[in-house]
C-alpha cells in the first residue's frame, strides 16, 4: 500500500492533524486556507461579535456564482429568446425553478447581509484606524452588489425587468453633464432593447462578479494584515488601556526593552531589509486566548456555510422566483416598481428625479465612503461615540422607512395607499 | 547623456506613455458607443388620415405616440413617454389628461405638467403628409403644442 500512501503524501504534505505542527501546516501550506491565521483569537470566533455576516455574505456570493453558471447553460441574452428560456427554466428544465429560486433569493439575501454586515462594522467601530480603507472597499463591494442585482434584474425580460431598468437608467440620465451619455453607454442605444440586454448580461456574468471577486480578496487580505477582526466591544470594556493589536513597529519602543520574556512574546518578520522591523507583541494572556483555526474556526465556518445553503434551499423549495408576463414596451404596469432594495430610491425619485435620484444617493455614497475619515474619534466604546451612532442609526432608519413606504404604501399612479386598503389592480 | 537631456527625454517619454494610455482608454470607451443603432427609426409613417377617428386620441404602442384628430384644427402628435423616467403615460378620456403610472405625474391635454415629478411637458412631434398620402411623424422635430396639420 506504499504506492497509494506515496500519492496521498505527495498531495497532503503536512504532519498529522493530531499534532499542533500539523494543525498549523494545514492552514499555511494550503493555498485556499492560508487566508486564515494558524491560530485565531477565541473572541473572534464569538457569534455575538460578528454574527458571521461577512462569511455568510461570502458564501452567498459563492452560491450565486455556482447557480449563475448553471443558469447560463440555458439562458440566451436575446430579447426574443430570453423570456422563452426563463419559461423553459420554469417548466421544462429539471430543477430549473429550484436553481433559479436559489439564485434569486441568494441575491436578495446578499443585499440584506451586506447591509447588516456594514451596520455591524459601524456599530462596533471596526472601521477605525488601521481599518479605514477596508471600510471603503466594503462600501465599494456594497455598490457592486447593488450593481449585480440591478443588471441581473433585466435578464428575465419580463415586465418587471423591462420597466425597472427603464426607470433605473433614466434616473442615471439625470446626472449632470455625463448623464445622457452614461445611459447611452450602458444601454448601447436609446431604449431598453437588444443592445441593452447583451450589455447588462456581460456586466452581470463577467465584469461585476470579477470585480467583486478581486475586491473580496483585498478585503479579506486586509482583515488579516490588520491583525484579524476588531476586538469585541465587551473586551474593550474590561481592559480599557489595551487598544487594537496592530502589525507594525511597537508604538512605544521602550516597551520592548522593559518587557521581559515572561511578560510578553515578540514576533518579528526576519528578513534582511532596511527600515523599521515589523514586530507584533503579544502578551501571554492573549497567547492563551488563541486556539488553532483547525478545527475551531473551520467548524464554525462550515456550520455557517451549511446553515446558509440549507436555509436558502428551504426558501427556494417553498417559494419560487417570480416571473411576470413578457416585457411590453407599450404598456407600463401600474404601479411600476423597482426591486425592493431600490424602492427607497424610487420613493425619493417620485419627489424629484435630480435631487432624489442623483444628488441624494450620490451624497449618501460619498458620506459612506468618507465615514472613517470624517469620524476621527479614536474610541470604539459605544458611550464615547454618541454622535456617530445617532447619525448612522438615522441613516439606516431613513433608508428602511423609504423602502417600507415604497414597498407597502404606494399604489397605482404612485398614490399613497396604505397596505390595508384594497385597490383593484389594473384599474385605469 | 547629461542630466538635462536625461530629464528632458524622461519627461517626454512619461508624457508619451500617459497620452497613449489616455488615448487607449478613450478608444475603448468609443468602441462601446455603437455607430449603428438597430432601433426603430425616428421618422415613420402611421397611416392614412382617414384611419384616424375624431375625438379620443389614437395610441400607437410601437411608436409610443398619441395621434390627435380635431375637427377644426386637424392632426397633432404627442409623445407618450413620460419626461420624468420614461414610463408610458395613459390618456384618460374622463379628465382629458395624461397619467403616468410610475410616479404619478399628470399632464394636461396640451402636454403641460399639471402635477408631480415630471420636469418638462410632453413634447409634440411634427406631423406631415407624405407623397403617398400617409401621415408621417418625425420624432426628431419637436413642435409647439399649437402645431396642427390640416388635411
Amino acid at each position: 500500500m506504499n504506492f497509494f500512501r506515496d500519492i496521498w503524501n505527495s498531495i497532503v504534505r503536512r504532519d498529522s492533524l493530531s499534532t499542533d505542527k500539523g494543525k498549523s501546516e494545514l492552514v499555511f501550506l494550503n493555498v485556499w486556507l492560508h487566508i486564515h491565521p494558524a491560530k485565531v483569537k477565541k473572541e473572534h470566533l464569538r457569534f455575538r461579535h460578528t454574527f458571521y455576516l461577512g462569511f455568510i455574505t461570502f458564501f452567498l456570493f459563492i452560491i450565486l456564482v455556482t447557480t449563475g453558471i448553471a443558469l447560463m447553460c440555458y439562458y440566451r441574452p436575446y430579447p426574443s429568446q430570453a423570456y422563452q428560456d426563463m419559461k423553459d427554466l420554469q417548466f421544462v428544465v429539471f430543477l430549473g425553478p429550484f436553481i433559479r429560486g436559489m439564485h434569486r433569493w441568494a441575491a436578495h439575501l446578499m443585499v440584506i447581509c451586506v447591509f447588516l454586515h456594514m451596520c455591524r462594522v459601524f456599530f462596533t467601530g471596526s472601521y477605525k484606524k488601521p481599518r479605514q480603507f477596508n471600510w471603503v472597499i466594503g462600501v465599494l463591494l456594497l455598490l457592486l452588489t447593488l450593481g449585480l442585482s440591478f443588471t441581473g434584474y433585466l435578464l428575465p425580460w419580463d415586465q418587471l425587468a423591462y420597466w425597472a431598468i427603464t426607470v433605473g437608467t433614466n434616473i442615471g440620465s439625470y446626472a449632470p453633464l455625463v448623464g445622457g451619455q452614461l445611459r447611452e453607454l450602458l444601454l448601447g442605444g436609446h431604449t431598453v432593447g437588444q443592445a441593452a440586454l447583451i450589455r447588462f448580461y456581460v456586466l452581470h456574468v463577467a465584469v461585476l462578479p470579477g470585480l467583486v471577486g478581486l475586491l473580496t480578496i483585498v478585503h479579506f487580505w486586509r482583515v488579516r494584515k490588520d491583525g484579524g477582526l476588531s476586538r469585541p466591544l465587551w473586551k474593550l470594556e474590561r481592559k480599557p488601556v489595551e487598544e487594537l493589536v496592530t502589525i507594525g513597529a511597537p508604538a512605544e519602543p521602550a516597551a520592548l526593552r522593559v518587557s521581559s520574556a515572561a511578560q510578553s512574546k515578540t514576533y518579528g518578520l526576519m528578513e534582511v531589509v532596511t527600515g523599521k522591523p515589523i514586530f507584533e507583541t503579544v502578551s501571554p494572556d492573549e497567547e492563551e486566548d488563541t486556539v488553532f483555526a483547525y478545527p475551531y474556526a473551520f467548524l464554525r465556518e462550515s456550520i455557517a456555510l451549511m446553515g446558509t445553503v440549507v436555509g436558502l434551499m428551504v426558501i427556494s423549495i417553498l417559494y419560487h422566483a417570480p416571473l411576470e408576463e413578457l416585457a411590453n414596451p407599450a404598456k407600463t404596469p401600474n404601479p411600476a416598481k423597482a426591486p425592493w432594495y431600490f424602492l427607497g430610491l424610487q420613493e425619493l425619485v417620485s419627489h424629484s428625479a435630480l435631487v432624489g435620484g442623483v444628488v441624494a444617493p450620490a451624497l449618501m455614497v460619498l458620506a459612506l465612503l468618507a465615514v472613517p475619515y470624517i469620524d476621527r474619534n479614536p474610541s470604539r466604546r459605544l458611550r464615547e461615540r454618541k454622535w456617530a451612532l445617532w447619525l448612522f442609526s438615522a441613516f439606516v432608519v431613513a433608508n428602511l422607512v423609504l423602502i417600507i413606504i415604497g414597498t407597502f404604501f404606494r399604489g397605482p399612479g404612485w398614490a399613497f395607499i396604505p397596505p390595508w386598503v384594497h385597490v383593484v389592480a389594473g384599474a385605469e | 547623456m547629461n542630466r538635462r537631456s536625461f530629464l528632458g527625454w524622461g519627461a517626454a517619454g512619461f508624457a508619451a506613455l500617459c497620452s497613449s494610455v489616455a488615448v487607449s482608454f478613450g478608444a475603448v470607451l468609443r468602441y462601446l458607443v455603437p455607430d449603428v443603432f438597430y432601433e426603430p427609426p425616428q421618422t415613420f409613417k402611421v397611416g392614412k388620415p382617414a384611419d384616424f377617428a375624431y375625438g379620443p386620441p389614437t395610441f400607437l404602442a410601437d411608436e409610443k405616440i398619441y395621434v390627435f384628430r380635431d375637427r377644426e384644427k386637424g392632426f397633432s402628435v404627442a409623445s407618450a413617454v413620460c419626461t420624468h423616467l420614461g414610463c408610458t403615460v395613459n390618456h384618460f378620456q374622463s379628465d382629458d389628461r395624461f397619467h403616468c403610472p410610475c410616479h404619478g405625474s399628470i399632464f394636461a391635454a396640451n402636454g403641460a405638467v399639471v402635477h408631480g415629478p415630471a420636469p418638462k411637458p410632453l413634447p409634440w412631434f411634427e406631423v406631415t403628409l407624405a407623397r403617398d398620402g400617409q401621415l408621417s411623424v418625425d420624432k426628431d422635430k419637436v413642435v409647439p403644442s399649437t402645431y396642427h396639420l390640416m388635411v
